[in-house]
């Protein structure tokens, strides 16, 4: 039965054609601007308690850096409120094991690494309103699933 | 010294004891984190047990099942008797190092200090569990490189005397797995002895972007480890039990060298959530991740291809007429096929998780618990019971106990297992996580994760009975079995010698320079970009919050 006039090869290509689609639209969405962690920063643990202080920082027009420590097991602050926020600077850290930071419904959703500041800019659409639940999805210990904490965005 | 029937009898029933095992963890933990399902075990067990069942089915059940494969199909096919003392060592140290790293989980669950062992079977640092753990880990790693050793070994004494002959399908798909593996194991070799058991012992303090890196290295490429052998079953066996051919070797050789190629550049798509990686290396791996799935798309296309002409010649007409014509009752055919379905399944899903900006929808969501579930769970899992039925008279010396029982137990697998991981898919789209014992976030989990983890515990369950069914049709057998003929490994994979010449396929050595060519591309600038920024070493912890070494 072999070769029949090669249909393999008929059969990959139209694999290959729909794969470069989906790799240029990947590719295209990048460019349109990719709201995820790439941006990171080292932060020795030693110096982290004097360095990184937990908190929201009004930058005006609509700006927001909000700095939050992941821990065993919570986040500091646990709540955060933001007035019609155009643009949030996310900026999260651990200084014991590696947590996650999911923002349940969008794709937010970023891992935070021991001795790193995660760095997250995130331009909420105007659809998202009222308590965002924000949960650790990384295993943390044996506290993991009370790990959450809440992101209230008003309009 | 063992000889090669002694290995396989060893290593694929061990391998059915630890599937056994690694099952009763999964149905504890199904049932306890699922909403409103009873608690069967507390919140520091769980992990424990989840972390078992991971050890056990990920990595052991389908490591000890491929151990015996490959000798079976390389003895059969190849005709040389390989080196007993090189099997010997490796059989003994993968047991060894089983008993090993199941302790700190088996023994701290028996004594009910949980946390010994639950560090889950991606064991990420700075969470650190007993060194046992890893040592045993690494001694089960020692024993597989030992084990690769001995295949070669033979393989090489074959080629000497066979120069310019085609290597037989089922041992390129076994050289195909080894040789995957090699690639792969120096990341988690590096990972575990230089920075994991330092730390579980003394303390070490270690990188954790640089050992999650290291990890995925190994991680993804262990996915192959396992799939290599399905596939290659599918192409050896489905000729064999339609009584028909391959519709095309050269295609079927041609998916195993990509999969040689491109299965170990790829571990960075494990990683897009990870801060710290610059975006443009997660892009190229995406790209590679898309070339390593060209393998499973051939794949597809030669198995249907082969599956319809063989329904065309027993009568079946029309687009879709050749379907019914297959033997659907037969439980090895049933099992592969089937098995060969869910692969369809998990591979879609795969090309979404491979896409970067899509992945960060889904990870760590129970999307991923129900896309791997469908591929080792699924495609291999089933494929390697099939395989088991084939094989009973030739490991126990009797045929199946019950054949009406493993007439149905394929489809009761295939049935829960698609029920669980769909609902699981979508419930990650929910952002639903996975790895968590509760799912009620004070209140504010959204409305839709309850009914979806519900649907999904009736289809897990489905599959766990199904899982029981096979499990006692396997113990009775030696008991209530009929005795069978006596079959050999040629006969059942059809090896008789064939002479056919060489081409580029079979140029293996060839193939593995690309891969480290590929490898050494694909990494050198997320390791240089990782050292560069500098490190940032953590201390270990216990998953019970504990610093053992201040």
């Amino acid at each position: 039965m072999e070769n029949k006039g090669g249909r393999e090869f008929i059969w990959i290509a139209s694999v290959v054609v729909v794969l470069a689609i989906f790799l240029g639209s990947i590719a295209y969405a990048l460019r349109l601007g990719y709201s995820v962690a790439s941006e990171v920063s080292v932060m020795p643990l030693e110096k982290a308690a004097g360095l990184f202080q937990p908190g929201v920082k009004d930058l005006g027009d609509g700006r927001y850096q909000v700095d939050i420590i992941a821990f065993l097991w919570g986040f500091r602050p646990a709540r955060v409120e933001l007035n019609n926020p155009r643009e949030i600077i996310l900026r999260i850290y651990s200084n014991d094991v590696i947590h996650g930071f999911q923002i349940v419904g969008t794709n937010v959703n970023v891992m935070v690494i021991p001795g790193y500041i995660a760095t997250v800019i995130w331009r909420p659409p105007q659809n998202i309103n009222g308590t965002l639940l924000v949960i650790c999805n990384e295993y943390c210990g044996i506290g993991h699933s009370g790990m959450y904490m809440e992101i209230v965005i008003k309009r | 010294m063992i000889s090669e029937r002694a290995f396989i009898r060893v290593s694929i029933i061990f391998s059915y004891i630890v599937l056994a095992l690694g099952g009763l963890f999964g149905f504890l933990q199904l049932v306890s984190r699922t909403p409103r399902a009873p608690k069967l075990v507390d919140e520091s067990q769980y992990y424990a047990i989840l972390t078992g069942h991971g050890v056990l089915l990920a990595i052991l059940w389908t490591a000890f099942f491929i151990l015996g494969l490959a000798v079976f199909v390389v003895s059969s096919e190849l005709g040389k008797p390989f080196r007993r003392s090189l099997l010997a060592v490796s059989v003994i140290l993968a047991i060894l190092g089983t008993a090993i790293a199941s302790y700190p989980i088996i023994w701290g669950l028996l004594i009910g200090e949980p946390t010994m062992g639950a560090v889950l079977y991606t064991f990420y640092p700075p969470l650190t569990a007993h060194p046992a753990f890893y040592i045993g880990l690494a001694l089960v790693l020692i024993g597989s490189w030992v084990f690769a050793a001995s295949v070669f070994d033979v393989f090489i004494r074959w080629r000497k005397e066979n120069r310019g002959i085609a290597i037989p399908l089922g041992t390129f798909g076994v050289l195909a797995t080894l040789i995957i593996w090699l690639e792969a194991t120096p990341g988690l070799a590096i990972e575990v002895l230089y920075d994991l058991i330092p730390m579980s012992l003394f303390g070490k303090r270690v990188d954790v972007l640089l050992d999650r890196t290291l990890f995925w290295y190994f991680g993804h490429p262990l996915v192959y480890f396992w799939l290599v052998p399905a596939i290659t079953a599918w192409y050896a066996l489905i000729p064999r039990i339609l009584n028909t051919e391959l519709y095309s070797t050269r295609a079927a050789k041609l998916a195993l060298v990509i999969f040689i190629l491109t299965s170990t550049p790829v571990g960075l798509h494990h990683q897009f959530a990870d801060p710290g990686l610059n975006v443009a290396w997660k892009y190229l791996h995406t790209v590679l991740t898309f070339a390593v799935s060209l393998g499973s798309f051939l794949t597809a296309f030669n198995v249907i291809m082969t599956l319809a002409h063989a329904g065309i010649l027993r009568g079946g007409s029309g687009l879709f007429g050749w379907i019914s014509r297959l033997p659907w009752k037969d439980p090895v055919f049933s099992s592969i096929t089937l098995a060969f379905i869910l692969l369809g399944l998990g591979g879609v899903g795969g090309i979404v998780n491979a896409s970067l900006n899509l992945n960060n929808v889904v990870h760590n969501t129970t999307w991923v618990v129900g896309h791997f579930h469908t591929t080792v769970g699924g495609a291999v899992t089933l494929t390697f019971i099939g395989i088991s039925y084939l094989l009973a008279p030739v490991l126990l010396g009797r045929s199946i106990a019950s054949q009406p029982m493993a007439r149905i137990q394929p489809y009761l697998w295939f049935i829960g297992l698609v029920v669980f991981s769909i609902a699981y898919h979508i419930a990650g789209i929910y952002s639903a996580p996975r790895r968590t014992y509760d799912y009620s976030y004070g209140g504010l989990s959204p409305s839709m994760w309850e009914p979806l983890l519900q649907i999904g515990m009736i289809g897990g369950l489905i599959f766990w009975i199904s899982g029981v069914l096979f499990i006692s049709n396997i113990l009775l057998t030696p008991f209530i079995g009929r005795p069978a003929p006596k079959l050999d490994g040629a006969s059942i994979l059809g090896a008789n010698g064939s002479n056919e010449k060489a081409t580029l396929l079979d140029r293996i050595s060839l193939w593995v320079i690309i891969a480290v060519i590929l490898i050494i591309i694909a990494y050198t600038l997320p390791i240089a970009e990782l050292l560069g920024r500098g490190l940032s070493p953590a201390i270990c912890i216990t998953p019970a919050g504990i610093k053992p070494f201040t």
